[in-house]
């Protein structure tokens, strides 16, 4: 299957209401697995539901290859049912009167698929899926596992060549969540599917995509590989909703803290170059402590902090530390060798540093500045801010 | 991304339509939705119309009297309905009398039905499970069956006819025992009890006992706990019950008529039948408005109570409990009440209304007084029918046509139901939606007789295309669909709503085009609404009587007005009969559609 293409797609629902999808560009290339990630109410299902037809657009065009299916402007609709896509709903939407067979069956029938050739297929998909022995059974007797099955093996039936996902995971346990996801891995890898997914689940779109589409307020903030968005944010909407614990900001107004004239000496002495910088945002992880200032690497940024607790996580630990009033969150995965209200140094790798402009957008320029610092020294290297 | 300069403000205001129609008219429920709010507007919103112009337009006979010509507004039925000398007769009396009963009857329901309510939900009394079901029973049966056994209990000499049990038994019960206000109050109060035990009944259900528990750790006594904290909660509830069973008392007919005539006690709707019997138009069309008024207005009333009550709904937690109160040495006494409420109101009148049918003489308990002639005798040596009931010819005509027009109408609103539920939740004008939930919830607010002097108003006459429809079977069709409009496009809304766009959209996707859609999903899933959309329906049509008192005719006759006909001739035994027929179909009726749909009455309750 060609391309999908969002070209200044629109919609809102009321004249007066805010855009629920407001000028919005995406390209979903063939076989890929895009996640549209936001919190709720960003317009991910509605873009999911537009790029399906059950949503009418308000502006812009949809097209998959050089077919419109969706355009105002050509004054071109092609209702859902010709558009040859699949869909599974996070309600699953199974028929409540028909067997579980039945309900796989639909799609084949309706396209007057020979019946040797729908057994055939409705027995392959059921069993690659693990529910051919509930085919006579109603989805009533399901479990919320088994049903979401169901609804997955009636859209695979009919092969389509894009395959639409609204939270299809948000009603199951933590256990099943977690097999649902590698099994739709291995779909996506079996049947070679193109897949779009809505989520807000940030876990689910780091581990399952191979391309993550941030949305905010209905506008599209970032299009990236997982590790793009996670390791170069495009602005601060997008470094503080990806990660968790949530990145550390730090204000670059001056006098504001204790903290902040620390980062802001540090980035001016070090890096003369950067301007504009609005604020600093450090991932947890990225954080290390020190007990004594001796032990920090020469070009790390540093400040004195305390300890105001430790909270294990099972495998690994988050530790809140306080530069007077401002708090810190940082993660590490062995066992910390500090204790609550100890006096500590905090410090970090320029590295590892995002910085944002007064617009919340990524300084970019500062990426690059760093970069050529850190090729030149050693220190700045991930491993040598590990050792400590 | 791609960038490409076509901003959304280039695009035409003409594509943007073109776009837009592309849409609504891909799929029949727009032109559906259209049809729908054509044909409600039609049979609801304009009968109404009429009606009220009738109240302000020169009536035919009346060109002389209201010295204007034939058409002309007038101010003439409104001052002699409201201001006139008769209007004390016509009005004023009526609306006191229908007051004074309607708030007895409340009173006597709330009081009854609260202490009910209590003992079902809240107690360990005996037989609670039985008598939940036992006590509804009232309000399966028509109204007026209480006022047939009444009569048929006290009736003495005022009206001709067979003599009453007591009568005959050597005492003559007094006429403001027999006939009037107090008798017609204590029918009305029995029959509205269930509506107050499921109102409240419910209400106290979901009341979460940690409410209670709370307060009584914070030191408050059981006084202290009941009128702080249950009866503040509690209100909403009464008063819905109360407002409730006001709009409904409003509306009734049968009661009164079969109570009130004898001794002139005219209530609204008995005054409003007989300004329409005696051919005054434009006066019962300001009456029938009154009554239409005064229902509106107090169940607006009631929508804001429902929706206050809404509020504290929501403070309820997850952890609710419902906790009984053990009555102690009083779990007899309150057994036996409850006992002696179902006998009142269920074991006496009906076991008299049966045994009345095979006694000769009223009110002798001799074996040879016993007799099966009235239901299946022939060649009867008696003044009235001259065979038994069950073989008279016009019981099976009426019988027939009850079947016809109640059965034909209810399936029709049924289907209408479910269409206006699929339209209202899936229209994409927003607008079509909003009217047509309204327009069929209308008829609900106006009592069912009013409702039958609108139709009379603008189907008595040849009007464009449409031909005079009185004394059809079309005008009733028509109006009792109309009429059951709001319980069935309420079913139908609900159930599409549960149901969700979903299952629908799923279908869509897997490629089914609207009427595959409708054929395999949707109506497969809605079976069950759509028997209940029929059924609950025509059991309420099979006992109802305002509408038919107005619109039937002879040859039209159904179960009810032929009974009626036959009290009015003092065909006592006969009506009776039919009467208890009628019962026994509704009340069959009734376990049928709960069997059906597992549902239980309290939650279709309204019919």
């Amino acid at each position: 299957m060609p391309n999908i293409t969002l070209k200044h797609v629109n919609k809102s629902y009321d004249k007066n209401a805010t855009n629920a999808v407001s000028d919005l560009n995406l390209e979903i290339g063939d076989g890929e697995f895009m996640c549209l990630l936001g919190p709720s109410g960003c317009g991910k299902t509605t873009t999911l539901r537009m790029i399906a037809g059950l949503e009418n657009l308000t502006g812009g065009e949809i097209a998959v290859g050089d077919r419109v299916i969706d355009s105002i402007g050509k004054g071109v609709f092609v209702p859902p049912e010709q558009r040859g896509m699949g869909l599974v709903f996070q309600s699953y939407a199974l028929w409540p009167h028909l067997t579980i067979e039945k309900n796989t069956d639909f799609g084949l029938r309706l396209r007057k698929v020979p019946k040797a050739e729908r057994e055939e297929r409705v027995n392959l998909v059921m069993k690659k899926l693990g529910i051919e022995q509930y085919r006579d059974r109603y989805p009533s007797q399901l479990s919320g596992g088994q049903q979401q099955r169901v609804a997955l093996a009636r859209m695979l039936a009919v092969n389509p060549e894009v395959l639409l996902l609204d939270e299809p995971l948000s009603n199951l346990d933590a256990r099943l969540r977690l097999e649902m996801r590698t099994e739709l891995k291995r779909i996506h890898g079996e049947f070679g599917t193109t897949i779009v997914f809505v989520t807000h689940d940030q876990w689910e779109a780091m581990t399952l995509a191979t391309s993550i589409a941030v949305m905010h307020d209905g506008t599209l903030q970032q299009v990236g590989t997982p590790n793009d968005i996670y390791d170069r944010p495009a602005n601060r909407f997008v470094a503080e909703f990806v990660g968790s614990p949530p990145i550390n900001i730090i204000d670059q107004s001056p006098g504001n803290s204790r903290i902040t004239d620390a980062s802001r000496q540090y980035l001016k002495e070090y890096f003369p170059a950067i301007s504009g910088a609005d604020s600093l945002g450090l991932r947890p992880e990225n954080i290390k402590l020190a007990s004594q200032i001796s032990d920090v690497p020469a070009d790390h940024f540093a400040e004195e902090a305390f300890v105001a607790a430790i909270l294990p996580t099972g495998g690994s630990w988050i530790i809140e530390v306080m530069v007077d009033d401002h708090k810190l969150f940082l993660t590490v995965n062995e066992p910390p060798q500090v204790s609550v209200g100890q006096q500590v140094w905090f410090h970090t790798s320029p590295a590892f540093m995002h910085l944002f402009d007064s617009d919340d957008q990524r300084l970019t320029a500062a990426d690059d500045v760093i970069a050529e610092f850190c090729a030149a020294g050693e220190s700045c290297a991930p491993s040598a801010a590990k050792a400590s | 991304m791609i960038k490409e300069q076509v901003s959304p403000e280039e695009v035409g205001r003409w594509m943007r339509l073109r776009y837009r129609l592309k849409i609504g008219w891909r799929e029949p429920t727009a032109a559906i939705g259209l049809f729908l709010v054509l044909l409600f507007g039609y049979l609801i919103v304009v009968p109404i119309a009429s009606l009220l112009f009738d109240s302000v337009q020169v009536q035919f006979g009346d060109v002389r009297r209201a010295k204007a010509d034939l058409g002309e507004l007038t101010w003439y039925y409104f001052d002699r309905a409201l201001f006139s000398p008769v209007s004390k007769i016509l009005f004023w009396e009526p609306l006191r009398h229908t007051l004074s009963v309607s708030f007895g009857a409340i009173l006597v329901s709330l009081s009854v039905g609260g202490v009910l309510a209590w003992l079902l939900s809240r107690t360990d009394m005996f037989g609670r499970r039985w008598f939940a079901t036992a006590l509804i029973v009232p309000y399966m049966l028509p109204s007026w069956t209480f006022a047939l056994a009444w009569r048929t209990l006290f009736k003495n000499r005022t009206v001709g006819g067979q003599a009453g049990w007591f009568e005959n038994m050597g005492w003559t019960p007094p006429d403001w025992l027999a006939y009037g206000q107090l008798p017609i109050t204590i029918i009305l109060a029995l029959h509205y009890t269930p509506f107050v035990i499921l109102l409240f009944g419910n209400a106290l259900r979901r009341f979460d006992s940690q409410l209670e528990d709370s307060a009584r750790i914070l030191g408050a006594g059981p006084r202290t706990v009941a009128w702080q904290i249950i009866l503040p909660l509690m209100l909403p509830a009464l008063m819905s019950a109360t407002v409730l069973i006001f709009a409904k008392c409003l509306g009734e007919f049968g009661v009164s008529y079969v109570l009130g005539l004898p001794v002139n006690y005219d209530v609204l709707a008995t005054s409003l039948y007989r300004s329409i019997a005696s051919r005054q138009t434009g006066v019962a069309a300001v009456l029938a408005g009154a009554i239409m008024l005064i229902g509106i207005v107090s169940l607006l009333i009631d929508a804001r109570l429902v929706r206050e009550s809404r509020k504290f709904v929501t403070v309820g937690g997850k952890g609710s409990m419902n906790r009984q109160t053990a009555l102690g040495k009083f779990r007899m006494p309150a057994t036996a009440l409850a006992g002696l409420i179902f006998f009142l109101s269920v074991g006496l009148p009906l076991m008299t209304l049966l045994l009345s049918t095979i006694m000769q003489v009223p009110g002798q308990f001799a074996l040879s007084n016993f007799t099966l002639d009235y239901w299946i005798g022939s060649n009867l040596e008696t003044v009235g029918l001259s065979s038994g009931i069950l073989l008279s010819s016009e019981l099976w005509s009426a019988m027939w046509n009850t079947l016809r027009i109640v059965g034909f109408a209810s399936i029709c609103s049924g289907i209408m139901g479910i269409l206006v539920g699929y339209v209202v939740v899936r229209s994409p004008i927003k607008g079509v939606s909003i009217f047509l939930r309204q327009v069929t919830f209308f008829p609900y607010l106006v009592p069912g007789i009013a409702f039958a002097a609108a139709y009379l108003s603008l189907f008595a006459v040849e009007r464009g295309p449409i031909p005079a429809l009185y004394g059809t079977a079309a005008i009733l069709i028509l109006a009792l669909m109309a009429d059951q409009m709001p319980y069935a496009s309420r079913a139908g809304i609900s159930a599409m709503m549960q149901l969700g766009k979903d299952p629908e959209e799923a279908a869509q996707v897997a490629g089914a085009g609207w009427f595959r859609r409708m054929v395999t999903i949707v109506i497969p899933i809605q079976k069950g609404a759509l028997v209940a959309g029929v059924l609950l329906p025509f059991i309420s049509g099979i006992r109802g009587l305002s509408l038919f008192v107005i619109l039937a005719i002879p040859s039209t006759d159904v179960l009810t007005t032929f009974s009626l006909r036959l009290l009015d001739y003092n065909y006592t035994q006969a009506a009776n009969a039919v009467v208890l027929m009628i019962s026994a179909i509704a009340y069959f009726g009734t376990l049928a559609a709960q069997r059906l749909t597992k549902t239980n009455l309290a939650d279709g309750l309204g019919g």
